[in-house]
């Protein structure tokens, strides 16, 4: 854990409280904002106000959970999507709106609960038919002017979160087979599956890596997996990779789940270097909706948000 | 957008990267005139590549029934009337290719198959219409013909999936100019699938990515034509390399057929792509459907080859199809010898241009009985 949770002097408080030791441009406005509210408060907790800039509350754990209690005091930033019309391929059409943003930090990670609309559920891939997901983009080091928003430049590296929903589906128990795809399809067999291959063998198991290539290169497209989220690194449009898996660099987490009206998706990672209560750095975000065939360059997307921490 | 020179087109064009040819190009052709859709190609590939999960769908080889048969789906006529008409009367062709004819904030103009626009290939293509009843008529657009048409990925000098890619996992090699998806960096976006105006790039679902034809590259690095052509029964296709036409040379194959007697032409090559596989056109088919598919060199080309039986150089270099698994780089005939020769210069295989021909009497009259084996 780093400094930021012995800021922590006593219990979760309610978002009144929060209000009040706030620090920042937010401060006066969400102390208006709660006298006016105060009565109603009797009843039950205010969510807090929304803030003009993604906060994230120093919290003792880190729920994975979106629909966890503890994101209730947590203060929502309002993140407008704009279609990514920068790069070919373009987002000539605009889809989803806007991604409402609340953040927890327990000092080593920062939790981010990103909840957009999406009527309809893309979590099944195949031909023509695109996935809904998001993810978040946070500067590699805190400078006073990031990089560009669009993933990036030379030299100075983004590192991304991504989350997608075929991926929740897998870690949520959809089998990884092609039936779990295709409820309908009729299999005679494949080569890899006949005898003399003894079921689950290693020679089994290399004959059936022969017909899946990215498996055998370690493409994480690959199912399953165990999280639906992947670190990536990007030093501008067209660049995105996977980030080192070696000890010591980025191993995030994540869970989606459906709302009433979409979707909501907890991404867990390591706090962005140089993150401080006195110092923020940027943060962007992006929403693929898959009806509406969007993947890769084709998202809507943020510019830079300014991430602060508030203990 | 650069400029790069076409000549299939006869001009230069827009495209997304700069001319960057390989020091080789693998090339082929295939005689339509000879190919019966027995599918065995289509088989050699299915059961060598994509027998693994989530490439159920996929034949990087098929074979389908024109005018009406599609794999995938309508996958020519969607993309053509995307383009809408252009003209082009012989010369330099006058209309738009699919780079230029890109819609705003597109690499290239294209459009994406989905999963139920794979699920029937070769079903019903050759039945006319099921059912007549009695005293009806049926009117269709293309009476009375049909031809076969056998299609792998062409690897293309100007591929629509390699420019589509946004973050180039799509390369041509260098050695060869066989094009490939990088299965290692390939994150399934699909922009491939949807650049490709033949339809030759597939989505795996199970692996997330995108995965194509690879000509077999295998036993091209060892000499060797890929599966689709040694298995195939008609010995419709012969795999080499092509030149450029200022560079063609007569005892190449490929180049003999394509640059010097023009029999052999690029399917659709209207689109830009400078597409690798050539077609020895259909004899039997109205050159006013084939002139779409093949350009304006195919009134010529039909009647180059049905000459063919007058003419000993490209009847015997004809007979070369199908006779060796081995790549001919080279190809001469003496007299009535056509000998197929490898990157070498050795002469790998020889076959005669005339063979002896032995007629059976339809009545036997020593066991005095017909041969003819109808009921």
């Amino acid at each position: 854990m780093s400094g930021f949770s012995r800021t922590v002097t006593g219990p979760p408080k309610g978002g009144h409280y929060d209000l009040c030791v706030a620090r920042g441009p937010a401060c006066a406005s969400a102390l208006a904002l709660t006298l006016i509210a105060a009565p109603l408060a009797a009843c039950r907790p205010a969510p807090p106000p929304p803030v003009n800039e993604v906060v994230a509350l120093v919290a003792p754990s880190l729920p994975i959970d979106p629909a966890d209690a503890a994101w209730q005091r947590a203060p929502e930033y309002l993140a407008k999507l704009v279609p990514q019309d920068q790069v070919e391929p373009r987002l000539l059409t605009p889809s989803t709106p806007e991604v409402r943003v609340k953040a927890l930090t327990s000092g080593g990670e920062i939790a981010l609960r990103l909840e957009w609309a999406d009527a309809a559920v893309n979590d099944t891939p195949g031909p023509g038919a695109f996935l809904d997901g998001c993810a978040i983009q946070i500067p590699r080091t805190l400078e006073a002017a990031p990089p560009d928003p669009q993933m990036g430049q030379a030299g100075r590296p983004v590192d991304i979160v991504f989350w997608r929903a075929d991926w929740q589906a897998s870690v949520d128990g959809r089998p990884d087979t092609l039936t779990a795809l295709y409820p309908n399809a009729a299999i005679n067999g494949y080569p890899f599956e006949a005898r003399p291959l003894e079921p689950g063998s290693a020679a089994q198991r290399e004959a059936a890596t022969r017909y899946a290539p990215a498996q055998a290169l370690g493409n994480r497209r690959v199912g399953p997996r165990p999280q639906p989220v992947e670190d990536m690194v990007a030093e501008g449009p067209g660049t995105i990779a996977a980030a080192s898996a070696a000890p010591g660099g980025i191993r995030s987490r994540g869970k989606g789940a459906r709302t009433a009206t979409g979707w909501a998706v907890v991404i867990v990672r390591a706090v962005p270097a140089g993150l401080a209560p006195d110092a923020r750095t940027a943060i962007a975000f992006a929403v693929w909706d898959g009806a509406a065939r969007e993947a890769g360059a084709r998202k809507m997307r943020t510019i830079w948000v300014p991430l602060a921490v508030r203990g | 957008m650069a400029r790069v020179h076409n000549w299939q087109i006869g001009r230069e064009m827009s495209y997304w990267y700069p001319e960057n040819r390989p020091k080789k190009q693998f090339a082929a052709v295939f005689d339509i005139n000879k190919c019966i859709a027995c599918q065995t190609c289509t088989i050699a590939c299915k059961t060598t590549w994509t027998s693994g999960k989530g490439q159920e769908y996929m034949l990087w080889n098929n074979v389908e029934s024109k005018p009406y048969g599609f794999y995938p789906l309508a996958w020519d006529v969607k993309i053509l009337d995307k383009l809408g008409p252009q003209s082009w009367k012989g010369g330099p062709y006058e209309g738009r290719t699919l780079f230029e004819a890109a819609d705003a904030g597109e690499r290239v103009l294209g459009w994406r198959p989905e999963s139920d626009d794979y699920a029937y290939p070769n079903v019903g293509e050759d039945d006319c219409a099921g059912q007549i009843d009695k005293g009806a008529a049926l009117s269709l657009p293309h009476m009375n013909w049909l031809f076969y048409l056998a299609r792998i990925c062409n690897h293309c000098t100007y591929p629509g999936c390699l420019a589509s890619c946004p973050r180039g996992s799509i390369y041509k090699r260098p050695d060869d100019g066989i094009v490939l998806v990088d299965q290692g960096r390939c994150r399934g976006y699909q922009e491939c699938v949807r650049g490709c105006p033949y339809k030759k790039v597939f989505f795996n679902p199970m692996t997330g990515t995108s995965e194509k034809c690879i000509a077999c590259y295998p036993k091209i690095e060892q000499g060797l034509q890929p599966q689709c052509f040694v298995n195939c029964i008609g010995k419709i296709r012969l795999a080499g390399w092509i030149s450029k036409p200022e560079e063609a040379r007569a005892d190449n194959p490929i180049d003999y057929l394509v640059h010097v007697r023009k029999v052999a032409l690029p399917l659709f090559p209207q689109f830009g792509l400078e597409p690798n596989v050539y077609y020895i056109p259909p004899v039997h088919v109205p050159t006013s459907f084939t002139r779409q598919l093949f350009g304006p060199g195919v009134d010529e080309a039909v009647k180059t080859y049905r000459n063919a039986p007058n003419d000993r150089d490209l009847a015997g270099l004809l007979c070369l199809f199908g006779s060796t698994e081995m790549m001919l780089s080279r190809w001469r005939r003496q007299g009535s010898v056509v000998a197929g020769i490898d990157e070498r210069g050795d002469a790998v295989m020889q076959v005669p241009l005339d063979e002896p021909v032995h007629v059976r009497p339809a009545y036997d009259r020593i066991y005095q009985i017909q041969r003819t084996n109808c009921p």
